[in-house]
């Protein structure tokens, strides 16, 4: 009631701040739209203009599936993924899983930096000034940080995503043209093309998501009564991540891709827009991208070091002290302060990186899928709420696509060898 | 030959044991013990009683008896003389120590938290074999990978060591367990021993199902204590699930405050129910309270104060609170009341304890006192506490009429909040 209390709880609660205003699909759709991600929208517009765009629809699907499913075994159980997992995988897939998600913590959150090095380019800043500032600004907002400073960043960020809707009308797209290649899409089936598609789900279907989910539903404490407005709330989040990825590509397509122009980095897609559609429109779109870098770059470490932490029984969270939780806070630093200092280095293979950290992710994403899919079919753990026929059709073949493509991911290179 | 071995269960779960012509008979998957740890069943000392075996025949528990452990330069062999099956009620009222201890989480009694288990450490005597201590360091985890040998011999080089963390046996009480014969009460004894504010935080670290299973094991008494001192989404999350009656019991454990904070976060039915089950006398005042609006002073006042009419003699007040034994707070300020409850003086334990026994209350009691208005906004009521050094403030309404009081126990996560601000802010 009137228990106006300064809150004392774990990180999650200060997370929980924004999950008050905005419910766990809406964030983690929201965060989903990083660096990696826009990067890769980029490269799928400048490459091949609207002809991907039809790829939205089915992560949607898969998006909202998963995530209803995570949301499900939060509001049930109570217990985090990562708890879950360990639980009844034992150590050796637990610790599997987590080295994987240890290391495409790290390739992410390298990913995000880079998108801070390359937007505040685009402004003339010089990445041994701003990648520096953005850690230490991370650093200190994460944990000295209040609410109210992490409530402000955050409006400024889901602002900045009406940006990519500014650059792409800027770019003046073909509307109708855009609407036919979505109904009836066209598309040479290269090994090129493939691993565009693969590379669009796995950045719009990231693993350590699922764990974000599920303990943001947890930390907001929902209840199965909640659970339609809980489901209204995934499905908004996964339309907002669908959305900008839409205008994203609209916006690339429309300006880069008619011209021929390749890139290899969202920036370049900034620079790229400056002749075709303008000098605002360009820093407009590298705006965005500063922001969504910024924002993931504060969330990602934080989630994944609290996961590894959840799962081998570390204490974890910003309430606790250093010697209480050295663990978490060494993992979180690490991994905020590693991946910033390797972007530092003069002539970092940023785009190996972002390539290799999509690699992790498509191996790793499958592991947890799997692992889900038979948690939420366990009566034990679920009770009454085990999945429904038609969630685990979707479900598993969701997994069985995913094996596909990331197996195709791993096999392509061999026939381009040969080719 | 040494007396005893030691070993862990991750260097036996998954061993082949051999029978005395050295034939392979089956691989061992878990170890039973005779009672759970921390339940009343607790004989002080757990002992392996059965091995899990997986044999071509499947699954089945054979006792301990037969089985022998030794340890041949590092390696631990297992031997077994007879498969003898026993008895399933054995196994029922055992705990399997992979299936319910391993991976999961337990509480440290002694550390008054939740820890996950890596590894369990057993000692073999001669009178048996018995758990030690459960491992939760990164050793143990490292052990299980198979990699904790070279990973510290390697680290020896550099002189680092990886700090063992060990929890004694005795400290341990199980948490997560479904197979029980035993009454669920009874399961959870060992959690009396902590402290309500300790054991909220444990219960709102546990899954949903466990916390409630925790919770239902608890008497009245420390449930009412652990529940107030849990945060709002986890008193919910319990008071729908338990069943009516005994939540109803809890709640009238509870200072009525307390128990309209919590109904007003619950949904309306459902509070409802809960008053209907209550007693009349605790449920009136808590709908009471529930009249006021949240940021008023009356939600947050307690309605279980002292009052004395301004002629009694100290003497009788003292021997009236002697008898009455009243709860610590009751005791941080006394007021006086005329006969319509019209607030006329405080006093506090000092005042009477320092005051001649023959004086009567009106020649001690401070006639202008500090109170609060219960339709006035709860912002006012940190500065009043700070200002004037109170530790419970008289709650009157507009006629002057006393209706409770205002605890700084309540107000002060607002204090702590008003601390803060002024620190940060300078």
């Amino acid at each position: 009631m009137a228990r106006v209390g300064i809150d004392r709880k774990n990180f999650f609660r200060r997370v929980a701040m924004f999950l008050a205003i905005l419910g766990p699909g809406i964030i983690t759709g929201s965060v989903d739209n990083d660096a990696g991600g826009i990067t890769t929208y980029s490269l799928a517009g400048a490459i091949y203009g609207y002809g991907l765009i039809w790829t939205l629809i089915p992560s949607f699907i898969v998006l909202v599936v998963i995530q209803e499913m995570n949301a499900r075994m939060g509001i049930v159980t109570g217990k985090g993924l990562a708890d879950l997992i360990r639980e009844r995988a034992g150590v050796k897939v637990t610790f599997f899983i987590f080295l994987g998600l240890l290391f495409s913590g790290f390739g992410n959150t390298m990913t995000e930096f880079a998108g801070v090095a390359g937007s505040m380019e685009v402004f003339g800043v010089s990445k041994y000034i701003s990648v520096p500032i953005v850690a230490f600004l991370v650093w200190i907002l994460v944990v000295k940080g209040t609410y109210k400073i992490a409530e402000r960043i955050f409006l400024i960020f889901s602002v900045s995503l009406l940006t990519y809707v500014v650059s792409a009308i800027m770019g003046k797209p073909d509307w109708s043209e855009i609407g036919s290649s979505i109904i009836r899409p066209k598309m040479a089936i290269t090994t090129q093309s493939l691993a565009m598609v693969i590379g669009l789900v796995g950045t719009t279907i990231a693993p350590w998501m699922q764990f974000y989910m599920q303990s943001s539903v947890i930390e907001k404490g929902l209840k199965i009564q909640n659970y339609n407005y809980t489901l209204i709330d995934i499905v908004v989040g996964c339309v907002v991540t669908v959305v900008v990825a839409f205008f994203i590509m609209v916006a690339c397509g429309s300006t880069l891709h008619p011209q021929g122009i390749v890139i290899s980095q969202a920036k370049d897609a900034a620079l790229s827009l400056k002749p075709l559609a303008g000098n605002l429109a360009a820093y407009v779109f590298s705006f965005g991208l500063f922001i969504a870098s910024i924002f993931s770059a504060t969330i990602l470490p934080l989630a994944t070091a609290f996961f590894i932490c959840e799962a081998f029984g570390f204490e974890a969270g910003l309430d606790k002290q250093w010697n209480e939780a050295g663990e978490f806070y060494v993992l979180y630093t690490g991994i905020l302060v590693i991946s910033a200092l390797i972007i530092l280095i003069p002539g970092a293979p940023l785009i190996a990186i972002s390539l290799w950290s999509q690699v992790i992710n498509g191996i790793l994403l499958p592991v947890v899928l799997i692992s889900m899919m038979i948690l939420i079919n366990n009566k034990k753990i679920m009770g009454l709420y085990v999945n429904k026929l038609t969630n685990n059709i979707i479900g598993w073949s969701a997994v069985i696509i995913l094996v596909a493509l990331s197996l195709a991911l791993l096999v392509i290179p061999f026939f381009e060898k040969k080719g | 030959m040494t007396a005893y071995t030691t070993f862990y269960l991750s260097g036996i779960i998954g061993k082949e044991v051999f029978d005395t012509d050295g034939e392979a008979v089956g691989v061992i998957k878990d170890l039973l013990i005779n009672s759970i740890p921390g339940a009343s069943n607790d004989s002080g000392r757990q002992i392996v009683t059965a091995v899990k075996l997986k044999t071509d025949k499947g699954f089945d528990h054979y006792s301990f008896e037969y089985f022998s452990i030794q340890k041949e330069r590092e390696r631990i062999v297992v031997t077994c003389k007879e498969l003898v099956k026993i008895p399933e009620e054995d196994v029922l009222n055992g705990m399997a120590l992979v299936e319910n201890i391993l991976d999961k989480q337990i509480v440290d009694l002694n550390g008054r938290k939740l820890v996950r288990v890596n590894d369990i450490r057993l000692v073999k005597l001669s009178q048996g074999t018995y758990p030690l201590a459960v491992d939760i360091g990164i050793e143990g985890l490292l052990r299980r990978l198979g990699v904790s040998q070279p990973i510290k011999r390697f680290l020896a080089i550099f002189r680092i060591n990886i700090p063992a963390k060990f929890i004694l046996w005795e400290d341990v009480q199980a948490i997560d367990f479904s197979n029980l014969n035993i009454k669920l009460s009874k399961s959870y004894s060992k959690l009396h021993t902590l402290h309500p504010s300790d054991l909220a935080d444990i219960l709102e670290d546990l899954g949903k199902r466990s916390s409630m299973r925790v919770f239902s094991a608890l008497d009245e008494e420390k449930a009412a204590d652990v529940l107030e001192e849990m945060e709002s989404h986890a008193q919910v999350h319990i008071l729908e699930n338990l069943p009516v009656e005994k939540a109803a019991d809890v709640l009238e454990k509870m200072p009525a405050d307390e128990v309209a904070d919590i109904l007003d976060e619950l949904e309306d039915d459902r509070a409802e129910v809960l008053l209907k089950e209550m007693e009349t006398e605790s449920s009136n005042e808590v709908r009471e309270l529930l009249e006021y609006e949240d940021d008023e002073v009356g939600s947050i006042m307690t309605t279980d104060y002292l009052s004395f009419p301004a002629s009694k003699k100290v003497e009788e007040v003292l021997l009236e609170l002697r008898n009455k034994k009243p709860e610590a707070w009751e005791l941080y300020n006394f007021f006086v009341t005329e006969k319509d409850d019209e607030l006329i003086g405080t006093f506090d334990l000092r005042d009477l304890v320092v005051a001649e026994s023959s004086h009567r209350i009106s020649e001690i009691m401070n006639t202008e006192p500090v109170f609060l208005l219960d339709n006035q906004k709860v912002g006012a009521i940190a500065e009043l506490v700070s200002k004037y050094d109170l530790l419970a403030v008289p709650v009157v309404d507009d006629k002057h009429l006393l209706q409770g009081m205002v605890l700084i126990d309540d107000v002060v996560e607002d204090l702590i909040g008003e601390r803060r601000t002024k620190r940060k802010s300078r």
